[in-house]
Protein backbone atom coordinates (compact mmCIF):
# COMPACT_ATOMS: atom_id res chain seq x y z
CA UNK A 1 0.00 0.00 0.00
CA UNK A 2 1.25 3.11 -1.19
CA UNK A 3 0.77 5.21 2.18
CA UNK A 4 1.32 8.75 0.97
CA UNK A 5 -1.32 8.52 -1.61
CA UNK A 6 -3.88 6.13 0.10
CA UNK A 7 -6.62 8.50 1.51
CA UNK A 8 -8.26 7.15 4.54
CA UNK A 9 -10.96 10.10 5.57
CA UNK A 10 -12.53 10.98 2.45
CA UNK A 11 -14.25 14.39 3.38
CA UNK A 12 -10.69 15.60 5.33
CA UNK A 13 -8.45 14.24 2.91
CA UNK A 14 -6.54 12.56 5.32
CA UNK A 15 -3.59 9.97 4.08
CA UNK A 16 -2.71 6.41 5.48
CA UNK A 17 0.70 8.54 6.43
CA UNK A 18 -0.42 11.07 8.24
CA UNK A 19 -2.56 8.79 10.31
CA UNK A 20 -0.09 6.20 11.23
CA UNK A 21 2.65 8.94 11.68
CA UNK A 22 0.82 10.29 13.98
CA UNK A 23 -0.19 7.56 16.43
CA UNK A 24 3.82 7.01 16.36
CA UNK A 25 4.98 10.07 17.03
CA UNK A 26 2.08 10.51 19.76
CA UNK A 27 1.52 7.21 20.76
CA UNK A 28 -2.69 8.00 20.48
CA UNK A 29 -5.63 6.81 20.38
CA UNK A 30 -8.42 7.13 17.86
CA UNK A 31 -9.67 9.70 19.66
CA UNK A 32 -6.69 11.65 19.62
CA UNK A 33 -5.60 10.64 15.92
CA UNK A 34 -9.02 12.10 15.06
CA UNK A 35 -8.34 15.76 17.57
CA UNK A 36 -4.86 16.13 15.74
CA UNK A 37 -5.65 15.47 11.94
CA UNK A 38 -9.38 16.00 11.90
CA UNK A 39 -9.65 12.52 10.52
CA UNK A 40 -13.15 11.29 10.65
CA UNK A 41 -14.63 15.02 12.00
CA UNK A 42 -15.93 15.92 8.15
CA UNK A 43 -19.17 16.37 6.29
CA UNK A 44 -19.83 12.89 6.48
CA UNK A 45 -19.38 12.55 10.59
CA UNK A 46 -16.91 9.46 10.09
CA UNK A 47 -19.47 7.30 8.77
CA UNK A 48 -16.92 6.05 6.13
CA UNK A 49 -13.33 6.14 8.04
CA UNK A 50 -14.30 5.57 11.46
CA UNK A 51 -13.64 1.65 11.29
CA UNK A 52 -10.36 2.67 9.46
CA UNK A 53 -9.51 4.70 11.61
CA UNK A 54 -10.07 2.25 14.64
CA UNK A 55 -8.80 -0.44 12.74
CA UNK A 56 -5.03 1.11 11.84
CA UNK A 57 -5.11 2.64 15.57
CA UNK A 58 -5.38 -0.81 17.20
CA UNK A 59 -3.02 -2.45 14.76
CA UNK A 60 -0.32 0.20 15.20
CA UNK A 61 -0.42 0.19 18.63
CA UNK A 62 -0.53 -3.78 18.60
CA UNK A 63 -4.03 -3.32 20.92
CA UNK A 64 -7.29 -5.18 20.24
CA UNK A 65 -10.09 -3.14 19.23
CA UNK A 66 -11.84 -2.04 22.47
CA UNK A 67 -15.07 -2.66 23.34
CA UNK A 68 -16.42 1.12 24.09
CA UNK A 69 -16.49 3.05 20.61
CA UNK A 70 -13.32 5.30 20.15
CA UNK A 71 -14.80 7.56 18.01
CA UNK A 72 -17.78 8.79 19.69
CA UNK A 73 -21.27 9.16 17.54
CA UNK A 74 -23.50 12.43 18.16
CA UNK A 75 -26.07 13.72 16.97
CA UNK A 76 -26.95 14.53 14.52
CA UNK A 77 -26.36 11.04 13.15
CA UNK A 78 -27.55 12.44 10.01
CA UNK A 79 -27.01 15.45 7.79
CA UNK A 80 -29.85 17.81 8.80
CA UNK A 81 -31.00 21.29 6.62
CA UNK A 82 -30.93 24.29 8.18
CA UNK A 83 -35.12 24.20 7.83
CA UNK A 84 -35.35 20.88 10.28
CA UNK A 85 -32.48 22.18 12.85
CA UNK A 86 -34.51 25.60 13.19
CA UNK A 87 -37.99 23.85 13.13
CA UNK A 88 -39.37 24.21 10.54
CA UNK A 89 -41.53 21.02 10.82
CA UNK A 90 -44.24 20.95 13.88
CA UNK A 91 -41.96 19.00 16.48
CA UNK A 92 -44.74 17.76 18.24
CA UNK A 93 -46.97 15.87 15.23
CA UNK A 94 -46.79 12.13 15.86
CA UNK A 95 -47.60 10.97 12.20
CA UNK B 1 -48.94 7.68 21.42
CA UNK B 2 -46.96 5.06 19.15
CA UNK B 3 -46.67 1.90 21.03
CA UNK B 4 -43.67 0.73 18.91
CA UNK B 5 -41.41 3.07 16.27
CA UNK B 6 -39.01 0.73 14.31
CA UNK B 7 -36.23 2.41 12.20
CA UNK B 8 -35.16 0.68 9.13
CA UNK B 9 -38.10 -1.04 7.07
CA UNK B 10 -35.72 -4.00 6.38
CA UNK B 11 -36.23 -7.53 6.91
CA UNK B 12 -36.08 -7.44 10.75
CA UNK B 13 -37.97 -4.04 11.33
CA UNK B 14 -40.68 -4.93 8.97
CA UNK B 15 -41.15 -8.61 10.68
CA UNK B 16 -41.13 -6.56 14.01
CA UNK B 17 -43.42 -4.80 13.14
CA UNK B 18 -45.73 -7.27 11.56
CA UNK B 19 -45.29 -9.07 15.08
CA UNK B 20 -46.01 -6.27 17.24
CA UNK B 21 -48.66 -5.30 15.15
CA UNK B 22 -50.66 -8.70 15.03
CA UNK B 23 -50.59 -8.37 18.97
CA UNK B 24 -52.27 -5.18 18.82
CA UNK B 25 -49.77 -2.50 19.26
CA UNK B 26 -49.62 0.83 17.43
CA UNK B 27 -46.32 0.81 15.25
CA UNK B 28 -45.15 3.18 13.18
CA UNK B 29 -41.80 1.57 10.51
CA UNK B 30 -39.37 4.89 9.15
CA UNK B 31 -36.85 3.70 6.45
CA UNK B 32 -34.20 6.42 4.90
CA UNK B 33 -34.48 5.11 1.43
CA UNK B 34 -37.59 5.62 -0.98
CA UNK B 35 -38.11 1.82 -1.31
CA UNK B 36 -39.36 -0.41 1.50
CA UNK B 37 -37.19 -4.19 1.70
CA UNK B 38 -33.75 -3.02 3.05
CA UNK B 39 -30.89 -5.11 1.88
CA UNK B 40 -33.60 -7.42 0.65
CA UNK B 41 -33.84 -5.18 -2.10
CA UNK B 42 -30.67 -6.64 -3.81
CA UNK B 43 -30.94 -10.22 -3.20
CA UNK B 44 -31.92 -12.56 -5.77
CA UNK B 45 -29.55 -15.86 -5.48
CA UNK B 46 -30.38 -19.28 -6.14
CA UNK B 47 -30.29 -21.53 -3.50
CA UNK B 48 -28.92 -25.25 -2.97
CA UNK B 49 -32.39 -26.82 -3.40
CA UNK B 50 -32.33 -24.81 -7.06
CA UNK B 51 -35.23 -22.44 -5.98
CA UNK B 52 -34.45 -18.95 -6.32
CA UNK B 53 -34.35 -16.15 -3.11
CA UNK B 54 -35.76 -13.29 -4.65
CA UNK B 55 -35.80 -10.42 -1.54
CA UNK B 56 -37.07 -7.49 -3.92
CA UNK B 57 -40.37 -10.56 -3.93
CA UNK B 58 -39.56 -11.32 -0.16
CA UNK B 59 -39.92 -7.01 0.88
CA UNK B 60 -42.91 -6.58 -0.84
CA UNK B 61 -44.44 -9.44 0.94
CA UNK B 62 -43.61 -8.16 4.17
CA UNK B 63 -44.54 -4.42 3.51
CA UNK B 64 -48.11 -5.97 2.32
CA UNK B 65 -48.28 -7.79 5.38
CA UNK B 66 -47.07 -5.14 7.62
CA UNK B 67 -49.76 -2.71 5.64
CA UNK B 68 -52.57 -4.89 6.47
CA UNK B 69 -51.96 -5.07 9.81
CA UNK B 70 -52.51 -1.29 10.21
CA UNK B 71 -48.92 -0.85 10.45
CA UNK B 72 -47.41 3.12 9.69
CA UNK B 73 -44.85 2.96 7.16
CA UNK B 74 -42.92 6.10 6.21
CA UNK B 75 -40.06 6.22 3.80
CA UNK B 76 -37.17 8.85 3.01
CA UNK B 77 -37.16 9.57 6.52
CA UNK B 78 -33.75 10.02 9.07
CA UNK B 79 -33.10 9.46 12.52
CA UNK B 80 -30.82 12.19 13.39
CA UNK B 81 -31.02 12.11 17.38
CA UNK B 82 -33.36 10.08 19.96
CA UNK B 83 -33.48 10.88 23.59
CA UNK B 84 -35.56 9.10 26.55
CA UNK B 85 -38.00 11.13 28.24
CA UNK B 86 -40.56 10.10 31.03
CA UNK B 87 -43.28 8.67 28.38
CA UNK B 88 -40.87 6.49 25.90
CA UNK B 89 -38.83 8.14 23.54
CA UNK B 90 -38.47 11.33 21.78
CA UNK B 91 -37.38 10.54 18.27
CA UNK B 92 -35.81 13.49 16.05
CA UNK B 93 -36.24 13.34 12.12
CA UNK B 94 -35.93 14.92 9.02
CA UNK B 95 -39.76 15.53 8.91
CA UNK B 96 -40.23 16.52 13.13
CA UNK B 97 -39.83 15.17 16.01
CA UNK B 98 -41.78 11.86 17.18
CA UNK B 99 -42.98 10.33 20.10
CA UNK B 100 -43.17 6.59 21.23
CA UNK B 101 -43.22 4.38 23.58
CA UNK B 102 -40.44 1.73 22.52
CA UNK B 103 -37.75 1.88 20.12
CA UNK B 104 -36.62 -0.85 17.77
CA UNK B 105 -33.64 0.08 16.14
CA UNK B 106 -33.25 -2.16 12.96
CA UNK B 107 -30.60 -0.23 11.22
CA UNK B 108 -28.76 -3.02 9.62
CA UNK B 109 -24.96 -2.74 8.73
CA UNK B 110 -23.00 -0.65 6.23
CA UNK B 111 -20.34 -1.89 4.58
CA UNK B 112 -16.65 -0.81 5.31
CA UNK B 113 -14.28 -0.17 2.89
CA UNK B 114 -10.37 -0.92 2.05
CA UNK B 115 -8.62 1.89 1.55
CA UNK B 116 -6.16 1.96 -1.76
CA UNK B 117 -4.34 4.09 -3.92
CA UNK B 118 -6.98 5.84 -5.99
CA UNK B 119 -10.13 4.13 -3.88
CA UNK B 120 -11.67 7.88 -3.79
CA UNK B 121 -11.85 8.26 -7.78
CA UNK B 122 -15.59 8.23 -9.31
CA UNK B 123 -16.16 4.95 -10.71
CA UNK B 124 -14.65 3.16 -7.66
CA UNK B 125 -17.79 2.00 -5.55
CA UNK B 126 -18.61 -0.38 -2.99
CA UNK B 127 -20.09 -4.04 -4.10
CA UNK B 128 -23.30 -2.87 -2.24
CA UNK B 129 -23.76 -0.15 -4.59
CA UNK B 130 -23.03 -1.51 -7.45
CA UNK B 131 -25.98 -4.36 -5.81
CA UNK B 132 -28.64 -1.79 -5.42
CA UNK B 133 -27.95 -0.15 -8.86
CA UNK B 134 -28.37 -3.05 -10.48
CA UNK B 135 -31.13 -5.53 -8.82
CA UNK B 136 -32.69 -1.90 -7.53
CA UNK B 137 -32.37 0.47 -9.42
CA UNK B 138 -32.09 -1.18 -13.06
CA UNK B 139 -28.93 0.63 -14.04
CA UNK B 140 -25.80 -1.13 -15.01
CA UNK B 141 -22.83 0.61 -13.37
CA UNK B 142 -20.62 -0.11 -16.47
CA UNK B 143 -20.28 -2.91 -19.00
CA UNK B 144 -17.15 -4.09 -17.12
CA UNK B 145 -15.83 -4.18 -13.80
CA UNK B 146 -12.99 -5.48 -11.46
CA UNK B 147 -14.19 -7.07 -8.04
CA UNK B 148 -11.58 -5.76 -5.22
CA UNK B 149 -12.12 -8.25 -2.04
CA UNK B 150 -12.86 -12.50 -2.52
CA UNK B 151 -15.41 -13.08 -0.22
CA UNK B 152 -18.88 -14.72 0.11
CA UNK B 153 -20.69 -11.12 -0.16
CA UNK B 154 -18.40 -10.08 -3.20
CA UNK B 155 -19.53 -13.59 -5.50
CA UNK B 156 -22.68 -13.52 -4.71
CA UNK B 157 -22.88 -10.30 -6.11
CA UNK B 158 -20.81 -10.83 -9.32
CA UNK B 159 -23.34 -13.45 -10.51
CA UNK B 160 -26.04 -10.89 -9.86
CA UNK B 161 -23.93 -8.76 -11.54
CA UNK B 162 -23.56 -11.05 -14.35
CA UNK B 163 -27.15 -11.28 -14.68
CA UNK B 164 -27.22 -7.58 -15.12
CA UNK B 165 -24.98 -7.97 -18.24
CA UNK B 166 -21.86 -6.72 -16.99
CA UNK B 167 -18.82 -8.45 -17.53
CA UNK B 168 -17.02 -9.30 -14.59
CA UNK B 169 -13.39 -9.41 -15.47
CA UNK B 170 -12.06 -10.85 -12.14
CA UNK B 171 -12.48 -11.40 -8.57
CA UNK B 172 -9.31 -10.25 -6.80
CA UNK B 173 -8.18 -9.54 -3.41
CA UNK B 174 -7.08 -6.32 -2.01
CA UNK B 175 -3.35 -6.38 -0.76
CA UNK B 176 -2.97 -7.27 2.75
CA UNK B 177 -2.30 -4.36 4.75
CA UNK B 178 -3.26 -2.81 8.48
CA UNK B 179 -6.91 -2.86 7.56
CA UNK B 180 -7.26 -5.29 4.34
CA UNK B 181 -5.49 -8.18 7.05
CA UNK B 182 -6.30 -11.43 6.05
CA UNK B 183 -8.71 -10.36 2.93
CA UNK B 184 -5.40 -9.77 1.50
CA UNK B 185 -3.80 -13.13 2.77
CA UNK B 186 -4.56 -15.86 -0.33
CA UNK B 187 -4.45 -19.06 2.21
CA UNK B 188 -6.40 -17.05 4.45
CA UNK B 189 -8.83 -16.11 1.60
CA UNK B 190 -9.24 -19.76 0.61
CA UNK B 191 -9.58 -20.68 4.31
CA UNK B 192 -13.29 -18.93 3.96
CA UNK B 193 -13.94 -19.59 0.79
CA UNK B 194 -13.65 -23.35 1.69
CA UNK B 195 -15.99 -22.81 4.64
CA UNK B 196 -18.36 -22.14 2.01
CA UNK B 197 -18.20 -25.93 0.45
CA UNK B 198 -21.49 -27.58 2.30
CA UNK B 199 -23.71 -24.71 2.44
CA UNK B 200 -23.09 -22.70 -0.92
CA UNK B 201 -26.13 -20.42 -2.42
CA UNK B 202 -25.57 -21.14 -5.61
CA UNK B 203 -23.70 -23.77 -8.37
CA UNK B 204 -21.38 -20.63 -8.67
CA UNK B 205 -19.97 -21.47 -5.29
CA UNK B 206 -20.73 -24.79 -5.01
CA UNK B 207 -17.84 -25.06 -7.57
CA UNK B 208 -15.40 -22.79 -6.15
CA UNK B 209 -15.95 -24.70 -2.25
CA UNK B 210 -15.37 -27.87 -4.42
CA UNK B 211 -11.62 -27.15 -5.03
CA UNK B 212 -10.54 -27.30 -1.85
CA UNK B 213 -12.94 -30.04 -0.46
CA UNK B 214 -10.23 -32.25 0.30
CA UNK B 215 -7.19 -30.31 1.21
CA UNK B 216 -5.79 -27.56 3.50
CA UNK B 217 -6.75 -24.01 2.74
CA UNK B 218 -2.56 -23.56 3.19
CA UNK B 219 -2.22 -26.24 0.45
CA UNK B 220 -4.84 -25.11 -1.67
CA UNK B 221 -3.40 -21.71 -1.74
CA UNK B 222 -0.35 -22.91 -3.01
CA UNK B 223 -1.88 -24.53 -5.86
CA UNK B 224 -4.59 -22.60 -6.42
CA UNK B 225 -3.89 -21.80 -10.64
CA UNK B 226 -2.77 -18.58 -11.20
CA UNK B 227 -5.15 -17.65 -13.34
CA UNK B 228 -7.96 -17.97 -10.77
CA UNK B 229 -10.72 -20.72 -11.21
CA UNK B 230 -13.29 -19.33 -13.40
CA UNK B 231 -16.70 -20.00 -12.81
CA UNK B 232 -19.91 -19.31 -14.89
CA UNK B 233 -17.08 -17.33 -16.49
CA UNK B 234 -15.89 -15.01 -14.19
CA UNK B 235 -11.76 -15.74 -12.82
CA UNK B 236 -11.80 -16.13 -9.17
CA UNK B 237 -8.05 -14.71 -8.77
CA UNK B 238 -7.07 -15.17 -4.54
CA UNK B 239 -3.28 -15.00 -5.70
CA UNK B 240 -3.78 -11.69 -7.66
CA UNK B 241 -3.63 -8.34 -5.17
CA UNK B 242 -5.01 -4.99 -6.38
CA UNK B 243 -2.42 -2.22 -5.43
CA UNK B 244 -3.96 0.64 -6.95
CA UNK B 245 -7.50 2.28 -8.68
CA UNK B 246 -6.01 3.59 -11.74
CA UNK B 247 -7.36 6.96 -14.08
CA UNK B 248 -7.35 9.83 -14.55
CA UNK B 249 -10.53 11.73 -12.88
CA UNK B 250 -12.77 8.62 -12.73
CA UNK B 251 -11.49 4.60 -12.51
CA UNK B 252 -10.58 2.96 -15.80
CA UNK B 253 -8.58 -0.10 -14.09
CA UNK B 254 -6.90 -1.92 -11.48
CA UNK B 255 -3.45 -1.92 -10.93
CA UNK B 256 -2.22 -5.87 -9.84
CA UNK B 257 0.57 -7.62 -8.48
CA UNK B 258 0.84 -11.68 -8.00
CA UNK B 259 1.26 -12.34 -4.38
CA UNK B 260 2.59 -15.13 -2.42
CA UNK B 261 0.18 -17.75 -0.52
CA UNK B 262 1.04 -15.26 2.46
CA UNK B 263 0.35 -12.16 1.13
CA UNK B 264 3.93 -10.64 0.03
CA UNK B 265 3.97 -9.27 -3.56
CA UNK B 266 6.08 -11.35 -6.20
CA UNK B 267 7.94 -8.53 -7.94
CA UNK B 268 7.92 -7.84 -11.99
CA UNK B 269 4.12 -9.29 -11.77
CA UNK B 270 2.03 -6.17 -11.86
CA UNK B 271 -0.88 -5.67 -14.59
CA UNK B 272 -3.46 -3.52 -15.25
CA UNK B 273 -6.70 -4.66 -15.48
CA UNK B 274 -9.07 -2.51 -17.54
CA UNK B 275 -12.49 -1.76 -16.20
CA UNK B 276 -15.88 0.57 -16.58
CA UNK B 277 -16.36 0.30 -12.71
CA UNK B 278 -14.26 -1.24 -9.71
CA UNK B 279 -16.17 -2.69 -7.28
CA UNK B 280 -14.27 -3.10 -3.48
CA UNK B 281 -15.86 -5.79 -1.04
CA UNK B 282 -14.73 -4.76 1.99
CA UNK B 283 -17.62 -6.96 4.13
CA UNK B 284 -20.43 -5.53 6.30
CA UNK B 285 -20.27 -3.94 9.70
CA UNK B 286 -23.45 -3.20 12.39
CA UNK B 287 -24.54 0.35 11.91
CA UNK B 288 -24.37 0.89 15.39
CA UNK B 289 -24.42 5.33 15.71
CA UNK B 290 -28.46 5.58 17.29
CA UNK B 291 -27.48 2.68 19.74
CA UNK B 292 -24.76 4.29 21.45
CA UNK B 293 -26.33 8.05 21.10
CA UNK B 294 -29.19 6.01 23.02
CA UNK B 295 -26.36 4.61 25.82
CA UNK B 296 -26.25 1.50 25.01
CA UNK B 297 -23.19 -0.10 26.04
CA UNK B 298 -21.01 -2.12 23.35
CA UNK B 299 -18.72 -5.33 22.86
CA UNK B 300 -16.22 -5.47 19.89
CA UNK B 301 -17.36 -8.81 18.33
CA UNK B 302 -15.20 -10.15 15.69
CA UNK B 303 -17.44 -12.73 14.25
CA UNK B 304 -20.48 -10.76 14.38
CA UNK B 305 -19.28 -7.88 12.25
CA UNK B 306 -17.96 -4.65 14.98
CA UNK B 307 -19.86 -3.07 17.88
CA UNK B 308 -22.75 -4.88 19.13
CA UNK B 309 -25.21 -3.13 21.47
CA UNK B 310 -25.51 -5.50 24.52
CA UNK B 311 -28.67 -7.26 24.15
CA UNK B 312 -30.67 -10.38 25.41
CA UNK B 313 -31.49 -12.97 23.34
CA UNK B 314 -34.72 -11.59 23.31
CA UNK B 315 -33.50 -8.71 21.36
CA UNK B 316 -33.95 -6.13 24.81
CA UNK B 317 -31.20 -3.81 25.20
CA UNK B 318 -30.32 -2.72 28.82
CA UNK B 319 -31.98 0.56 28.53
CA UNK B 320 -35.38 0.99 29.05
CA UNK B 321 -37.85 0.40 25.99
CA UNK B 322 -34.95 0.06 23.32
CA UNK B 323 -34.56 -2.81 21.25
CA UNK B 324 -32.86 -4.17 18.16
CA UNK B 325 -32.80 -6.72 15.85
CA UNK B 326 -31.29 -7.67 12.65
CA UNK B 327 -28.00 -7.23 11.52
CA UNK B 328 -27.21 -4.34 14.04
CA UNK B 329 -27.01 -7.34 16.48
CA UNK B 330 -24.40 -8.84 14.35
CA UNK B 331 -23.77 -9.49 10.35
CA UNK B 332 -26.31 -12.59 9.61
CA UNK B 333 -28.56 -13.31 6.37
CA UNK B 334 -31.72 -11.90 5.77
CA UNK B 335 -34.09 -14.93 6.97
CA UNK B 336 -31.93 -14.79 10.66
CA UNK B 337 -32.78 -11.14 10.43
CA UNK B 338 -36.52 -11.61 9.52
CA UNK B 339 -36.42 -14.43 12.58
CA UNK B 340 -35.26 -11.79 14.64
CA UNK B 341 -37.84 -9.00 13.89
CA UNK B 342 -40.32 -11.55 15.19
CA UNK B 343 -38.96 -12.04 18.33
CA UNK B 344 -38.14 -8.63 18.98
CA UNK B 345 -41.72 -7.36 17.77
CA UNK B 346 -43.48 -9.86 20.23
CA UNK B 347 -41.15 -9.14 23.58
CA UNK B 348 -42.24 -5.20 23.13
CA UNK B 349 -45.85 -7.01 22.73
CA UNK B 350 -45.02 -9.18 26.05
CA UNK B 351 -43.59 -6.02 28.29
CA UNK B 352 -46.26 -3.50 26.94
CA UNK B 353 -49.51 -5.89 27.04
CA UNK B 354 -48.21 -6.98 30.76
CA UNK B 355 -46.73 -10.94 30.76
CA UNK B 356 -49.37 -13.27 29.38
CA UNK B 357 -48.74 -17.45 28.92
CA UNK B 358 -49.85 -16.82 25.17
CA UNK B 359 -47.13 -14.26 24.32
CA UNK B 360 -44.38 -15.73 26.29
CA UNK B 361 -45.14 -19.36 24.55
CA UNK B 362 -45.10 -17.06 20.75
CA UNK B 363 -41.54 -15.44 22.44
CA UNK B 364 -40.63 -19.11 22.85
CA UNK B 365 -41.79 -20.53 19.47
CA UNK B 366 -39.87 -17.51 17.80
CA UNK B 367 -36.44 -17.63 19.69
CA UNK B 368 -36.23 -21.51 18.51
CA UNK B 369 -37.27 -20.42 15.27
CA UNK B 370 -34.20 -17.77 14.96
CA UNK B 371 -31.88 -20.82 16.11
CA UNK B 372 -33.50 -23.17 13.30
CA UNK B 373 -32.71 -20.46 10.84
CA UNK B 374 -29.49 -19.71 11.79
CA UNK B 375 -28.50 -23.62 12.42
CA UNK B 376 -29.58 -23.48 8.26
CA UNK B 377 -27.95 -20.34 7.27
CA UNK B 378 -26.60 -20.53 3.78
CA UNK B 379 -24.53 -17.30 3.75
CA UNK B 380 -22.28 -17.58 6.95
CA UNK B 381 -20.52 -14.84 6.89
CA UNK B 382 -18.09 -15.76 9.55
CA UNK B 383 -17.47 -18.87 12.08
CA UNK B 384 -18.06 -18.72 15.32
CA UNK B 385 -21.50 -17.00 15.31
CA UNK B 386 -23.49 -19.14 17.23
CA UNK B 387 -20.55 -18.90 20.35
CA UNK B 388 -20.23 -14.99 19.92
CA UNK B 389 -24.07 -14.71 20.34
CA UNK B 390 -24.36 -16.50 23.41
CA UNK B 391 -21.24 -14.78 24.96
CA UNK B 392 -23.15 -11.48 24.14
CA UNK B 393 -26.53 -12.64 26.03
CA UNK B 394 -24.33 -13.64 28.88
CA UNK B 395 -22.42 -10.64 29.17
CA UNK B 396 -25.84 -8.44 28.86
CA UNK B 397 -26.97 -10.62 31.94
CA UNK B 398 -23.71 -9.09 33.33
CA UNK B 399 -24.32 -5.66 32.90
CA UNK B 400 -28.17 -5.40 32.92
CA UNK B 401 -28.67 -4.29 36.35
CA UNK B 402 -25.25 -2.01 36.23
CA UNK B 403 -26.36 0.04 32.92
CA UNK B 404 -30.06 0.35 34.05
CA UNK B 405 -28.75 2.42 37.06
CA UNK B 406 -26.56 4.67 34.70
CA UNK B 407 -29.01 5.70 32.71
CA UNK B 408 -30.31 9.11 33.78
CA UNK B 409 -34.02 10.33 32.41
CA UNK B 410 -33.70 13.62 30.60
Amino acid sequence: MSDEKTIVCRCEEISFQTISDTVREYSCSSREVKLRTRAGMGYCGGRTCRHMIDTIVAGINQEPIADEIQLSYRPPARPLTFGVLGGMQHDNESR
Amino acid sequence: MIDLLVVGAGPAGLSAAIAAAEQGLKVKVLDEFPKVGGRLLGQLHQEPSGEWWNGIEMGEKLHQKARLEGVNIQCEVSVSDISRTDFGWSVYTSVGMIKAKNLLLATGASETAIPLPGWTLPGAISIGAAQVMGNVHRVKPGNSCVIIGANVLSIAIANELMLCGVKVKEIIIPETGPVAKDAGVPEKVMASLMRLTHLAPNAFLRQAGKFGKFVSPKVAAQFFPKNGIRVLGIPIRVKKAAIEIIGEGQATGVRTVAVTPDGKRIQGTEQVTEADFVCIAGGLAPMSELASIAGCSFKYVEELGGHIPLHSERMETAVPGLYVAGNITGVESAKVAMAQGKVAGLTVAFNTNGASKKTEMLVKCALDDVRKTRANALIEFQPGIVEARERIYVQFEQERIAVKQAITVS
